[in-house]
């Protein structure tokens, strides 16, 4: 338990070291995500009344199956030689989760800023009470980015594991996807939003658990 | 010998079939229901299966954490037969919810938060399958497969309570509520035939289900083992030992 964070902090510095080189996410998924909020008016019809009232939806939808690409971009990147050497060096498998999810979870932050300012730009968004964007944003984030670290080590070692990633993912983001925009909904005055942070840190501990607990098996499996 | 017991009907199959006959005839006897008519009779097979359903995607989750616990496959099996069964009942009552939503609300689709996640809840489960078809050593497909399962299986009590926690177009639960149950008894009976009638077909599914795992491990151990490497991709024989294979010239 010592040496699980410091591991787990270089997994994560690993991880966000190559994302500062290769700037992937940065110049392929922000752009890809900012293009479908584009995109959108104009296949449902550019009445700026009702985009603004769909425009959070549309922002949740678009970050939780981008989203995907963000935590499951190792998996289409990483070899079983360079798994394997991650064992060899002795790394705790749970540590390794842990560090792979902190790194997934910064960046789906800064993915959900920089796609959040376009829709807020774009579908003139209502920020009256932005505040508790504080707490859901990092929520959901966490969510996704645990959810795709353990979907993507689930498939890691299978042949169609990049493809077969976004599906296994889609579907389990529900409960956060329903948390997410219920507590926006609850943003306005009239409406509750602790019911909804508690459902998606409910499932952020739940897909915590799960990944640490079943690390170490799904290692076995590489 | 497992081959016989796939081949023909056992007596559970005979039981399912039966009861199955019963339970359209209770459907179809009783009187139509008072505001919704002959097409509520659609309900006494609807309602059974998407709880026979949730009882199959239970048994995954169980089996899958005594896979887990114990590595034996016959958990996975069981799982796999669960998971299976569970995909066949629930899109069974996706399709007959649709068929009888377009009578009654004019539409075969509508956004209710119930249909939409038992929709999704079929993904999920459709997703477990698929990966458990990408292949590989049937222990790692086991093990990747369990840990899919039991995160799966927390979707479940989302979708049965979402009718609760959000109101809409969807009716509320007839037979399984907190209060007093708001049905009449002889519906109620031929509910009650139905459920039991599905519940057999569904462990009837479930047992030649597993009996195929089963099959499908015996043929694993007697081809797939020999052709799967004995060490990781990794790792490559050395020259000279592939070229006393035949594989390369020295």
């Amino acid at each position: 338990m010592r040496r699980f964070w410091p591991q787990a902090a270089a997994i994560a510095a690993r991880d966000l070291h190559r994302e500062w080189r290769s700037g992937e996410i940065l110049w392929v998924t922000v752009p890809f995500g900012a293009i479908a909020l584009l995109l959108i008016p104009l296949a449902v019809g550019a009445d700026t009344q009702r985009l603004r009232a769909i425009g959070p939806g549309l922002f949740w939808v678009v970050v939780m199956l981008f989203g995907v690409l963000i935590a499951a971009r190792r998996t289409a990147t990483e070899t079983t030689e360079q798994r394997d050497l991650v064992a060899l060096l002795g790394v705790d498998p749970a540590a390794d989760f842990s560090g792979r999810a902190m790194a997934s979870g910064a960046f789906l932050i800064g993915f959900e800023v920089v796609v959040g300012l376009v829709a807020v730009v774009l579908y003139d968004i209502d920020l009256s009470l932005w505040p508790w964007l504080i707490v859901v944003l990092p929520v959901a984030a966490t969510g996704l980015a645990l959810l795709g670290t353990l979907t993507s080590s689930i498939a890691a070692s299978v042949q169609a594991g990049p493809a077969l990633i976004p599906f296994l993912v889609a579907p389990l983001s529900v409960p956060l996807l329903l948390g997410a925009t219920q507590a926006l909904d609850g943003i306005q005055p009239s409406g509750g939003i602790l019911a909804w942070v508690l459902l998606m840190v409910t499932v952020d501990v739940v897909l915590a658990v799960a990944g640490i607990v079943t690390a170490r098996p799904l290692q076995e499996t590489h | 010998m497992t081959t016989e017991r796939t081949a023909r009907l056992s007596r559970l199959d005979r039981v399912a079939i039966g009861a199955i006959a019963v339970a359209l005839g209770f459907a179809f006897l009783t009187p139509p229901e008072v505001t919704q008519g002959n097409v509520a009779r659609l309900f006494y097979v609807h309602v059974p299966t998407v709880l026979v359903a949730y009882l199959a995607y239970t048994l995954t989750l169980v089996a899958s954490v005594a896979y887990l616990m114990t590595k034996r496959l016959f958990w996975d099996h069981l799982a796999v037969a669960g998971a299976e069964v569970g995909v066949v009942f629930t899109a069974t009552t996706i399709g007959l919810g649709m068929l009888w939503a377009k009578p009654t609300w004019g539409v075969y689709w509508t956004w209710s938060a119930r249909l939409t996640l038992t929709a999704i809840m079929l993904f999920i489960y459709i997703g477990y399958l698929t990966l458990r078809r990408a292949g590989g050593d049937p222990a790692a497909t086991a093990t990747r497969a369990s840990i899919y399962g039991i995160v799966s299986a927390f979707q479940i009590p989302i979708v049965h309570f979402s009718v609760l926690w959000w109101r809409d177009v969807h009716q509320l639960a007839t037979v399984f509520r907190p209060d007093e149950m708001q049905i009449d008894t002889i519906l109620f009976v031929a509910f009650l035939a139905g459920l039991i009638a599905y519940a057999v077909a569904g462990a009837a599914l479930v047992r030649r289900r597993f009996l195929l795992a089963q099959l499908e491990q015996a043929v694993y151990d007697a081809v797939g083992k020999a052709s799967t490497p004995v060490a990781g991709a990794g790792v490559a024989p050395p020259a000279l030992e592939r070229a006393a294979h035949g594989a390369v010239r020295p």
